[in-house]
């Protein structure tokens, strides 16, 4: 086979995949909705891709008792699409449903289910890091101790639930 | 209980297994002086090479191929090309912000392109630099891993999907492998589907049904003609099946197996299917054992029986071990089963009794071998004395005879009887047919009568700790004994050392069990030194002595 061939064949390969990706996330920055929620963060170290900080946000945790849902448990690993909507500090959960409602036009994030107990639901919306400058991580871990969370995380998300980090946002 | 024990053995099997064989690939050499110097004599046209075979075949040798010798240059470039690449993920790592993210992003694409063009044109156009193309075309994949990375940094991809970022960079970069033929890509690209495949099913807790489809049908038949490449990817689809024991994903193990096995049959010179296929099937039996407790895994038997029969038909002695050791496994877990069906507890003593005799079935079954002239009576010989020392010397113990939980459980107990019977049947054909004529064969007897006795006497009368504790003792002090007598009767001394260190061991471990109750620790441990010291002086004294005299004849 044609070594300059597959050369180009490869390099087109790479370069879609990786346009690809950017794209698919362009995407929600250029269409999606902005949401402000609030965290819960820690402080761990990613062997990968540098310093990052593990956000856990007040809607990643549902009380089915109170919030106004499809079913009474969620299987694990379940796709939900949580309503938000705009609350007196952030944006807060008002419904969890199994399927993105049509025509409609209000804001729902795609989460997927961690755990189902007492009534009690554990989300992961899939924007649970955010990465910091190298050593920035503890200083923002600071921040945000205490009870009442300090930052709160300004999420973009697209007509399709999908959601993305825009910035964090110190009060 | 008994699961936990399994699979520990079951690992640390897998991994001695695997040290083993790997230090002892790196360290193999020519078994002989004669394997050396045949092929400088060929190559100084001393001999011919008929003459050559000729010569290594009437002292029954191998020829010894020559492995490729790594250059110098190789090794540098190699080198040189790994830090590189690391130092860029680092880079990366280090989230350097004063650029911006798209221009990070643009710039990184930019530099793996160009290095994949240089590996190309190092590769193919220009004469005289194909280490360095190839090296290139790796730094390229690593390359290409760093910007991927960068990409997920870029937009905060969460580390539970770290996976979905090593996939990204995996099979973008098969084809660089396959189409260059770059073996050290096809290894970069493998090691990442083996991490892929633990992240994916970390993360999203489900068995990873991909991985093996990849592997079975892109990996490894491109990997033919590529040793490294393929056993890395063997060991990872093995890995794969250990998985599953501990997350009850029964069919994915099953697949692997299969596919192990399928792959067997496809390619026969390469032997490691056949033993990972029958190591995958265990795993198999495992898993289906942890996911229906109350079901015993009839199944199994197919699988198994059809690895014995390939064992046999193409002479596969070390499979012979997995398969034995598969064969304990799943009988223990058929008859764990079947306790739970019928509700009766795990006893320890019981379960310790029924392998020791199956362990003496399996010797049975060497001897027979022997007598009949079938394939492997070593094997199933030394498998069977293992199991049955291993058991003997853990029930020598007054601590662990001790735990009897007095209550009997029938299926282990009818277990028992079952192997004693076919046992005994086995002896009096063998004694019948002459086996046990001469004096060696009479040492041995000596040894499978005592440990038939001792396990008999457990079994019979579990509660009498102390007479227990002294028929165990014996039966260890008669295996001491017989092998000494053995290896001076057939004049061999790893016979003859074997019953010294059985010997050995018994003092120590009876010296330990004795006096580690006393309050006074530092006089046990001088006393014991000085024990130590006093037997191991006199007895490797009377091992040289005897082994000399064994030599002068």
């Amino acid at each position: 086979m044609n070594k300059k061939l597959i050369f180009f064949a490869v390099s087109l390969i790479w370069i879609a995949v990786a346009v690809g990706l950017i794209i698919s996330k362009q995407h929600i920055i250029r269409t999606g909705k902005t949401v402000l929620l609030e965290t819960v963060p820690v402080d761990p170290r990613d062997f990968l891709r540098g310093d990052y900080v593990i956000l856990r946000y007040k809607i990643s945790s549902i009380d089915l008792q109170k919030t106004a849902s499809e079913r009474s448990y969620y299987e694990y690993g379940r796709k939900v699409y949580v309503k938000v909507e705009p609350g007196e500090r952030s944006w807060e959960a008002t419904a969890v449903n199994t399927k993105m409602p049509v025509s409609d036009n209000r804001v729902y994030i795609k989460a997927s289910v961690r755990s189902c107990y007492n009534k009690k639901l554990e989300l992961n919306y899939g924007i649970e890091s955010y990465f910091v400058p190298e050593g920035v991580g503890k200083g923002i871990e600071k921040n945000m101790q205490g009870n009442k969370s300090s930052v709160r995380v300004e999420v973009l998300v697209d007509s399709s639930g999908n959601a993305l980090i825009n910035k964090l946002v110190a009060q | 209980m008994i699961l936990s024990i399994l699979l520990s053995l079951l690992t640390w099997g897998v991994i001695i297994f695997v040290i083993v064989k790997s230090v002892a690939r790196a360290f193999k050499k020519p078994s002989s002086w004669l394997q050396r110097e045949v092929p400088l004599w060929e190559e100084k046209n001393i001999i011919s090479k008929e003459q050559g075979d000729a010569v290594l075949s009437l002292y029954k040798l191998k020829r010894v191929v020559a492995g490729k010798k790594m250059d110098m240059v190789k090794v540098l470039t190699l080198v040189g090309v790994i830090f590189v690449g690391l130092g860029v993920i680092f880079f990366v790592g280090s989230n350097w912000q004063r650029i911006p993210s798209l221009f990070r992003t643009a710039m990184l694409l930019a530099i793996t392109i160009g290095t994949l063009y240089a590996g190309y044109i190092f590769s193919y156009e220009k004469d005289g630099f194909v280490n360095l193309g190839k090296s290139l075309l790796l730094l390229a994949s690593l390359f290409w891993g760093g910007t991927i990375a960068l990409i997920g940094q870029i937009y905060n991809i969460p580390t539970s999907e770290n996976w979905y970022i090593i996939l990204l960079w995996a099979f973008p970069i098969v084809p660089v492998a396959l189409f260059f033929k770059n073996n050290y890509v096809h290894i970069l690209a493998s090691v990442l589907f083996i991490i892929w495949n633990f992240l994916y099913s970390g993360s999203n807790s489900i068995a990873n049904y991909y991985y093996p489809l990849i592997i079975f049908l892109f990996m490894l038949p491109t990997a033919k003609n590529l040793i490294l490449t393929r056993r890395i990817n063997i060991i990872g689809l093995l890995l794969a099946s250990f998985y599953c024991c501990f997350y009850k994903y029964e069919w994915l193990s099953l697949l692997i197996s299969v596919g192990l096995l399928a792959c067997y049959l496809a390619q026969k010179e390469e032997r490691a299917y056949l033993y990972t296929a029958c190591l995958s099937f265990i795993f198999w039996d495992i898993t289906y054992f942890t996911v229906r407790q109350l079901q015993p895994n009839i199944y199994f038997l197919l699988p198994i029986g059809y690895m014995l029969y390939l064992t046999y038909k193409d002479t596969l002695e070390k499979n012979l071990v997995f398969c034995l050791a598969g064969l304990m496994i799943g009988i223990n877990l058929a008859l764990s089963s079947f306790s739970r069906m019928f509700n009766y507890p795990f006893d320890w003593l019981q379960f310790m009794v029924f392998q020791s005799f199956l362990g003496l079935s399996i010797y049975s079954v060497g001897i027979v071998s022997r007598r009949r002239g079938y394939l492997f009576p070593v094997i199933y010989k030394m498998f069977g004395y293992l199991v049955v020392f291993i058991c003997v010397y853990l029930l020598a113990f007054k601590a662990l005879l001790g735990e009897w939980t007095q209550t009997v459980n029938n299926i282990y107990l009818i277990g028992s009887l079952i192997l004693t019977g076919i046992i005994a049947l086995f002896l009096i054909d063998a004694v019948k047919c002459g086996d046990f004529k001469n004096k060696s064969r009479r040492i041995e007897l000596t040894a499978i009568l005592a440990a038939f006795a001792g396990n008999l006497v457990l079994l019979v009368s579990p509660h009498t700790l102390l007479l227990n504790t002294i028929v165990m003792n014996s039966v260890l002090v008669v295996f001491a004994l017989c092998n000494i007598f053995l290896g001076v009767e057939l004049k061999k001394h790893h016979i003859f050392t074997l019953g010294i260190v059985i010997f050995a061991l018994f003092i120590i471990t009876r010296y330990i069990d004795v006096t580690w109750k006393l309050k006074e620790k530092s006089l046990f441990f001088i006393a014991g030194g000085l024990v130590i010291l006093f037997l191991g002086t006199f007895l490797e004294k009377q091992r040289k002595m005897i082994i000399e005299r064994m030599k002068s004849g």
